[in-house]
């Protein structure tokens, strides 16, 4: 057994050694790798960096009523009655006022674009501040929060991040309307983030809403617990609305760009492939460029098995070269990196590609693959090596 | 026995590596042809979008309303040619999973503005004629095999009918197609009037209008002054190109869009980089059998010749398989994306394009070895075998 | 001139330049060689005889001096007019055969035919002859991974003989062959000098593979030892 290692490490050795040779050829071994890892990466951690957004927002403590077969909360739209009758559902929290519920409005609104100076939707929430005190890790970034009956508003980072004119202090004129930005909010990285919020009923009179909401959001008595509310919303005839938290909600929303992961992995998948080709070049390339020297060592007594490792070790190790330096590339060139795109409510989610540990897992897992399957078979190869070789 | 079957053994000398290389092109260039298709389809309604036409919405943002009066103050202006207006029916087919672009038009002008698209007479009579019809594009007609004639239930996820549900019934009255095949047909219309009268939020409001200009050279004027007509009104309005505002669309899907090109389309170059090496050594290994033919007489010129065909030759084996494969692949794929994207195709600029990119690859990876065979030295060359 | 020599070299020298140094392989080296004879050139390794044998067969040209092949020069030609040249007088022997791997003997054979007018036919025919010649008919159709080291060499004098060249250049012909093999190739040679007026210059370590030849001169440190010989 020592034997069998000393005499693989002594033909990885001279493998390794003899890579020089073979410079431009393992160097592109090596590239094939890098580039297939990051590409894989690259969408990965986009759809990572979009789920988190996504998710993030959502809360197991909050049920959201939308009209129902809306789907989305754009679509959804409840009048004055309906809120009235979910306020009375069982299951919901109350404080002091009654029962914690949010209705909400939000209007889609045109915003430039700091990347491309083009316009982009951004949603305009009408909200009560109850519906403030809803959202997970809320906080007041700067300046104050909007003064409920007046043209004020708050804007969230994203917002302030990717786009021009939102600064706490300007004035934004939309449509007929002036608006005074008066504070800016971060909600921990999340979706609410690429909003702005004013006052329910600012918004639904400058935009002849009536008394009529999107959504409505609820404080659950029981975290998770929606059973008594669907009950409830079963037997009441006049209540069209459909019911979930607010976790399984955005969870639903994420899936709108999980797209882009599938043509992310479709693609690499498909690339892989080429690169395996070029890795299994490089191998064979290596096999017949060591042929002599492997026959030789086989002469000298060493076991096939030695052959047959040094080869596939050293595809290994030049995959794995490939897959950190395609991670190394990826983290550097994605990792945070901030883009912007048309969500499920057709307004823009503000978001930024996250790498992560386990992402970084699967790319190497892929280079890996790559290594094993461009090593075994020119490895084959070369532990049948006719000894006869050497004597030519 | 000839030049090219000596380029010919030269290429096949070795089975697996060719195979190999070959591979390695033909999947660079599958994911060219398809992800170029992919964004070009993307890009389409910008290429195909007509030079005098003018989408007018509300200055708040496209997906606010404006008043249905708007259309007829247009229609009066100097300069416009024709008007039509649309409303967004959030339309989806059983399930709302299952979402078919639909609008609500106005029958008679909606063909006259877009008149790119081709309905044959009959079906358009019967269709103005008859409120509860609808329009069928031939994309979206093929998808769900709809026939003139066929009725068919459309929900929507926005709107209730007055008399309760989300479901309208329509008749396909005809089925509109377009000659040049990059023009999207993945979509209804039916009749704003039917729309109105049916639909619970009342109210007279289109979603935004869509106007001809007499001579595009006066785009920006009819722009300017259907704008300054609607300032300071409670609907302001923002006219811009139909290009304009698709491209504007377009963007709003973002950087996201640039990075998975930029992405691929660099991958795909790697790719060629990869091969090109292999490819560059694969010669450098004929050294002594280029110095021997060279003893032999043959001239330099028809060597570097020789050598030059042969890489162009597998770069165009390896990517036209590549193309074919794309072309295969979006076909089938066509029908999947009926849904989501408008029609999709290899069109001849990505073949162009293409084969552009292979003669490219051919040459740059030929060049270096074949310009070693032009001034390879005989004397030296034997001299280090 | 009409004259008896096919091969006349006048004060021809050969100088390498290797980094500072100028490196002299020949210098003032005159040479004559008449039509139909057999030479062979012997020496040590470093003496030139090779690079004799470069600048003979129109592959490398001498830093000065003339050399005259059938009283025309060939040290002044430009390459391309030297690659035609070799095409049309040259038949070339190598120490390792040097055949092209892809190619089956008989393709090998008419590599040269290529750069002739012969139509495909005439080149068959070309090609039946030459390996008909040297005995290899048979194996037309074999790769040379197929054939044995003597094998591949009588295909390569097949090749070298195919257009019918007036002169054929061996170097070391038998270098990379046994004894007996040798000795086969060698009467081979023999046989195309007499029988069909083929002027042979071959280089050879080899005493005995010398003795074919009907002349032989002594290379050293590039100059002819034995003069009589060289004059």
């Amino acid at each position: 057994m020592f034997s069998f290692i000393s005499q693989t490490w002594a033909v990885i050795v001279m493998n390794v050694r003899s890579l020089p040779r073979r410079l431009w050829m393992s160097l592109a071994m090596v590239l094939a790798n890098a580039v297939v890892v990051a590409i894989l990466l690259a969408f990965l951690a986009m759809d990572k960096g979009f789920e988190v957004t996504l998710k993030g927002a959502g809360s197991d403590d909050v049920a959201l009523f939308l009209r129902g077969g809306s789907a989305a909360e754009l679509n959804s739209g409840l009048g004055r009655d309906q809120v009235n009758l979910i306020a009375t559902a069982p299951g919901i929290a109350s404080n002091a006022n009654g029962p914690i519920i949010s209705a909400e409005l939000y209007v889609i609104v045109d915003g430039i674009k700091r990347s491309t100076k083009t316009e982009a939707n951004l949603p305009l929430r009408g909200l009560e501040l109850t519906g403030i005190e809803m959202r997970n890790g809320f906080q007041l970034q700067e300046g104050r929060m909007f003064t409920p009956g007046t043209n004020e508003l708050v804007v969230g980072q994203g917002v302030l991040r990717e786009f021009e004119g939102f600064e706490v202090g300007n004035t934004l004129r939309i449509g007929k309307s002036e608006w005074r930005i008066v504070g800016s909010f971060s909600t921990g990285g999340n979706v609410f983030e690429s909003e702005l919020w004013a006052d329910l009923n600012v918004i639904q009179s400058v935009y002849n809403r009536g008394s009529s909401v999107q959504t409505v959001r609820a404080k659950l008595s029981e975290s998770g617990q929606l059973d008594a509310i669907n009950a409830y919303v079963e037997n009441e005839p006049q209540l069209n609305v459909d019911v979930q938290t607010e976790k399984a909600y955005f969870a639903g929303q994420s899936k709108n760009l999980s797209y882009m992961a599938w043509f992310g992995k479709i693609i690499s998948a498909v690339m892989a492939l080429g690169a395996l080709s070029g890795a299994l070049n490089t191998m064979y390339t290596s096999v017949a460029d060591r042929a002599k020297e492997i026959a030789t060592l086989r002469t000298l007594g060493f076991s096939t098995g030695s052959a047959f490792l040094g080869t596939l070790v050293e595809a290994m190790v030049l995959a794995m070269a490939g897959g950190l330096v395609g991670a190394v590339c990826a983290y550097l060139l994605f990792d945070g990196l901030n883009a912007s795109t048309l969500g499920g409510s057709f307004t823009q989610v503000v978001f930024s590609f996250q790498m992560s540990g386990d992402l970084i897992a699967q790319g190497m897992k892929m280079a890996l693959v790559i290594g094993f399957v461009s090593g075994v078979f020119p490895a084959w190869r070369a532990a049948r090596m006719p000894v006869l070789l050497a004597f030519r | 026995m000839n030049d090219f079957y000596l380029i010919y053994k030269n290429l096949t000398r070795k089975k697996l590596r060719l195979t190999l290389t070959v591979f390695s092109i033909f999947i660079a260039f599958t994911i060219f042809g398809a992800v170029s298709a992919l964004k070009g389809s993307l890009d389409s309604g910008i290429e195909m979008s007509a030079d005098n036409r003018l989408v007018t919405v509300n200055k708040i943002n496209f997906t606010v309303s404006i008043p249905y009066a708007y259309v007829n103050k247009i229609r009066a202006m100097e300069g416009v040619k024709d008007v039509t207006h649309a409303n967004w029916f959030g339309g989806y087919y059983q399930e709302p999973a299952v979402q078919i672009v639909s609008m609500a038009v106005d029958p008679t002008t909606y063909f006259d503005v877009y008149n790119e698209l081709v309905v044959p007479d009959e079906q358009m009579q019967r269709w103005q004629s008859n409120q509860t019809g609808m329009l069928v594009g031939a994309r979206l007609a093929k998808v769900y095999g709809w026939k003139v004639g066929d009725r068919v239930p459309i929900s929507s996820n926005i709107f209730s009918q007055k008399t309760g549900g989300q479901t309208w019934d329509f008749t396909v009255d005809g089925i509109f197609d377009a000659e040049d095949a990059k023009v999207d047909t993945g979509y209804m219309v039916f009749h704003y009037k039917y729309f109105r009268e049916t639909n619970s939020y009342g109210g007279d409001n289109v979603g935004w209008l869509v106007l001809t200009t007499t001579s595009s050279d006066l785009n920006e004027q009819v722009a300017k002054s259907i704008d300054e007509a609607f300032a300071n009104s409670s609907a302001e309005t923002e006219t811009s190109t139909e290009k304009a505002f698709n491209k504007a669309f377009l963007e709003q899907i973002g950087n996201i869009g640039l990075i998975i090109f930029g992405v691929v389309f660099m991958a795909f170059f790697t790719i060629l980089v990869v091969v090109g090496n292999t490819m560059v050594l694969a010669i450098r290994e004929r050294t002594n059998e280029i110095a021997v033919l060279k003893t032999l007489g043959f001239t330099s010129a028809r060597i570097f010749k020789m050598v030059l065909i042969e890489s162009l030759l597998l770069a165009f084996i390896g990517g036209l398989l590549g193309l074919g494969a794309a072309k295969l692949i979006v076909a089938a794929m066509s029908d999947q994306l009926a849904r989501f994207l408008p029609n999709i195709a290899v069109g001849t600029d990505v073949i162009i394009q293409a084969l552009l990119y292979m003669a490219l690859l051919g040459l740059i990876t030929g060049i270096a070895p074949a310009i070693n065979a032009l001034r390879l030295n005989i004397v030296t060359a034997f001299s280090r075998g | 001139m009409t004259t008896e020599h096919l091969f006349d070299l006048q004060k021809v020298a050969k100088r390498f330049v290797k980094g500072k140094d100028s490196i002299t392989i020949f210098d003032n080296l005159d040479l004559s060689i008449n039509k139909g004879d057999f030479v062979a050139i012997m020496g040590p390794s470093g003496s030139g005889k090779t690079t004799l044998l470069n600048l003979l067969g129109g592959v490398d040209q001498p830093t000065e001096g003339e050399i005259s092949f059938d009283g025309q020069r060939i040290d002044k030609l430009s390459e391309n007019l030297l690659a035609k040249w070799r095409a049309n007088n040259v038949g070339y022997i190598f120490q390792f055969y040097n055949l092209m791997p892809m190619l089956n003997a008989a393709r090998n054979v008419e590599l040269p035919l290529l750069l002739t007018n012969l139509s495909s036919s005439e080149r068959k025919q070309s090609v039946a002859t030459a390996l008909e010649l040297v005995g290899l008919a048979d194996r037309a159709k074999h790769m040379p991974s197929e054939l044995s080291g003597g094998q591949q060499q009588r295909v390569a004098i097949a090749r070298a003989v195919v257009s019918d060249p007036k002169l054929l250049l061996c170097d070391e012909p038998t270098g990379d062959l046994d004894r007996a093999t040798a000795d086969e190739i060698l009467k081979m040679l023999q046989l195309l000098n007499r029988e069909f007026g083929k002027t042979i210059i071959m280089v050879t370590h080899d005493p005995s593979a010398a003795k074919y030849a009907n002349r032989t001169l002594h290379l050293d440190k590039g100059k002819f030892v034995d003069r009589e010989l060289a004059a």
